[in-house]
């Protein structure tokens, strides 16, 4: 396949559609309707309706993804991973059933998730709480200056986080206040600017086509950058 | 930052600028090392999010990186395990180490049914199976870039449990405090983005980088000028900010 | 070290996962049987939120989006609970619920199980409140919404044409509604109604987020994009505001001794360790 083909034409997409999205969100381009409304807005309602489309069409593409990796491991009979397989199929299959003859909606379909999905995703996440226990115990030590500090900070913060202890001891939520909106604050401001910046600097480069990795597989030639 | 980047490139072509040292990248070699002398995998993941969601900067970020280990995996001949969530990040994660076994001259090594895992689109079943792969297969090394959530903790502490040493990256930041308690190498933020233009050397994606960081003097310089244009009463500053 | 057994502050600062959770679990497991009725303060951002609902004008409408996932249900779901039964005790609120997750539908339906809005408030369907359903997208999807949701979605969420409803009479865009509300566990979803609605529309804004994105949360209400961020650990808070207790109240019991259990094990583990140190015998 040609360079224009695996190349020039998707990041050209990539760039203009990325450009009419960003002139409708910062400046209002003329000519203008009566709505007050730029040209590039009616065009990019419609691009982000398409986004809907295609992240609705994902969703489907990824059942047809795991039917075609299960179908294998069972056909394949696949030490210790086919009867899995064939479950996880049993159960999509259950579901697509009876969200399409009975309704997403329905009772027999909110009764399938409540029994299964939705208690098996709420324990896993539940589990999280046990193993936050775990690697604060391990890792608030003191150790050095910086992992004492990291220690007293994480302390005052569980305890004030205590419902109960903010009313004996208001002196925590104090300092906790003060730790939360003081210094995670502007911690956190610091790190959101240079994430935002970096993710700035990458979609610079996505748009002019120096960062290839989303288009899949390129020769070097094919990227254009500098010869190994 | 346009301009920035834009320049910040071409400048790279006459003058490559320097890095300051990425430990957590550094240490790569290292751990698929460690992973070879102990003759278990290196297992590798980006995380949740898709390439049409507002993370999926990160997802590329962490798909950079992904080229680079599996290379380094390839001329170790270590097996290197990556697990998918999205499906649609599959044929191009699979293009990636293909390719990276191809240039280390072991295209026969590298096999995509067992290697590239589509685990599951949701997120705990997702986190569920990572966790089976880590106990099932007890990687040496764990390597996780890109946008994570609620699992973080879960893949730290698991494989941290196995004793494998770890690195991650992420710019999401509800999960890099977890990080930073339990692996061994953290990227922060905007390192993640970097990492791609670290690990590659090459000119024009290190010279974005430079960019990247004109915009931070020139977003800490407006940080101080703001501060000092409020307290003296002023909001020039702030309204230019808001238009 | 060696060729002597572990001592008492080797076994301190090695203590077994399985001992570590076990304790925990019965921790959580006692308050939930036997509620120890814990006193429940109100914080600042629990009545920022109250009030910004009690100010709303009569005939305000209200976007909710029902941005969390099935794991996060037990944190986020009573606090959402607990906020509807405020805008439907009042009666001259219209709530217009959407998701931007995929679990959304199932989880608002189990809410309203838990509200009985039509028995308790005289609530009715398509008329005070209603469901538009789970739109695909994430952040692209509130862009959309916000510009015109009537091309976005033409259906509630059972499929129904929303021209039957008279709540949908006039809701157009962003500009139509007076509040906006988002739980989700994923915090970009949050940061993307500010960046989509709040930036764009200046819609106020009121996120609840589990308790470990609050932090993250905190610049955009320090800057005052967000009226309010609220964790649903603080769902007992706003349950005893609205006074309907329920399951957030039971859980503050619970978050109470456990934070306070994670304390100990902080402290148990380092004087382990000081202790080690004195003794010349650390690892």
């Amino acid at each position: 396949m040609s360079t224009t083909l695996k190349k020039t034409i998707p990041v050209a997409i990539v760039f203009v559609v990325a450009m009419l999205v960003m002139m409708d969100y910062f400046i209002v381009t003329p000519p203008v309707n009566e709505a007050g409304k730029s040209w590039t807005s009616g065009v990019v309602k419609d691009l982000q309706n398409w986004g809907i489309i295609l992240t609705a069409f994902s969703l489907g593409f990824g059942a047809v993804n795991l039917f075609y990796f299960h179908s294998k491991h069972i056909s394949r009979r696949t030490p210790k991973q086919w009867m899995f397989s064939l479950w996880l199929l049993l159960v999509i299959v259950t579901f697509t059933a009876v969200g399409v003859f009975m309704g997403p909606t329905s009772t027999s379909y909110n009764w399938i998730y409540n029994a299964s999905y939705f208690a098996l995703s709420a324990t896993v996440y539940s589990s999280l709480g046990f193993y936050m226990t775990s690697g604060l115990y391990r890792a608030l030590r003191i150790k050095n200056i910086e992992s004492t500090i990291f220690m007293v900070v994480g302390v005052i913060v569980l305890l004030k986080n205590a419902p109960a202890l903010a009313v004996y001891f208001p002196t925590l939520s104090a300092w906790g206040s003060f730790i939360e909106n003081v210094l995670t604050t502007s911690a956190q401001r610091g790190i959101m600017i240079g994430g935002a910046l970096g993710a700035i600097s990458l979609g610079v480069r996505t748009m002019t086509g120096i960062e290839t990795g989303f288009l899949g597989k390129l020769t070097e030639e094919e990227k254009g950058g500098s010869e190994p | 930052m346009w301009i920035f980047i834009l320049g910040g490139m071409e400048m790279a072509k006459t003058h490559k600028p320097q890095f300051r040292k990425l430990t957590g990248l550094d240490a790569l070699p290292e751990m698929v090392g460690r992973a070879a002398e102990m003759n278990r995998p290196v297992h590798f993941t980006t995380g949740l999010g898709s390439l049409t969601d507002s993370v999926a900067p990160q997802l590329v970020a962490g798909l950079a990186v992904l080229a680079h280990v599996s290379e380094l995996c390839a001329n170790y001949g270590v097996k290197i395990i990556y697990s998918v969530y999205q499906a649609q990040v599959m044929p191009i994660a699979t293009e990636l180490m293909k390719a990276a076994y191809v240039k280390a001259g072991k295209p026969e090594e590298f096999h995509a049914d067992e290697q590239v895992r589509y685990l599951s689109g949701e997120q705990f079943a997702y986190a569920s199976a990572v966790q089976g792969i880590a106990e099932r297969e007890r990687p040496a090394a764990n390597i996780m870039i890109g946008p994570f959530y609620a699992e973080s903790m879960l893949f730290s502490e698991t494989f941290q449990r196995i004793g494998s040493i770890q690195l991650a990256g992420t710019a999401r930041g509800y999960q890099i405090p977890f990080f930073a308690v339990v692996c061994d190498y953290l990227l922060i933020a905007e390192e993640i983005y970097a990492a791609g233009a670290y690990l590659s050397g090459d000119p024009v994606q290190v010279g974005t980088t430079r960019g990247q960081d004109y915009g931070k003097i020139v977003a800490l310089i407006l940080m101080i000028l703001g501060v000092l244009a409020t307290a003296a009463g002023s909001s020039a500053i702030t309204s230019l900010m808001g238009m | 070290m060696s060729g002597q057994g572990k001592s008492i502050w080797d076994t301190l600062g090695d203590i077994p996962r399985e001992v570590l959770y076990g304790v925990l679990l019965v921790v959580f497991v006692i308050p939930m049987i036997y509620p120890l009725g814990l006193p429940v303060p109100i914080s600042a951002n629990v009545l920022k939120w109250y009030k910004a609902v009690e100010d709303l004008p009569p005939g305000a409408v209200v976007m909710i989006d029902f941005g969390y996932s099935g794991g996060g249900e037990p944190e986020l779901g009573p606090m959402a609970v607990a906020v509807y039964h405020h805008m439907l005790r009042r009666g001259d609120i219209k709530v217009i619920c959407m998701s931007t997750s995929i679990e959304g539908p199932q989880l608002w339906d189990k809410a309203m199980a838990e509200l009985r809005p039509e028995q308790r408030y005289g609530a009715v369907y398509g008329v005070d409140y209603i469901n538009i359903g789970y739109i695909a997208g994430g952040e692209t999807a509130m862009a959309a919404v916000g510009k015109d949701l009537r091309a976005t979605t033409s259906t509630d969420y059972k499929g129904t044409p929303l021209d039957q409803y008279s709540i949908m009479d006039g809701i157009v865009d962003a500009h139509s509604f007076d509040l906006l509300i988002c739980y989700t566990t994923g915090g970009d979803q949050s940061e993307g109604w500010v960046r989509q609605w709040y930036t764009v529309y200046g819609t106020p804004y009121m996120c609840s987020v589990l308790a470990m994105m609050v932090p993250t949360m905190l610049p955009y209400m320090n800057a005052g994009q967000i009226i309010s961020v609220t964790s649903g650990a603080q769902a007992g808070e706003m349950e005893g505001l609205v006074h309907v207790p329920a399951r957030g109240i039971k859980s503050a019991d619970v978050i109470t001794l456990t934070h306070m259990l994670c304390v100990v094990y902080v402290v148990i583990g380092n004087v382990a360790y000081i202790a080690k140190k004195f003794q010349g015998g650390s690892k």
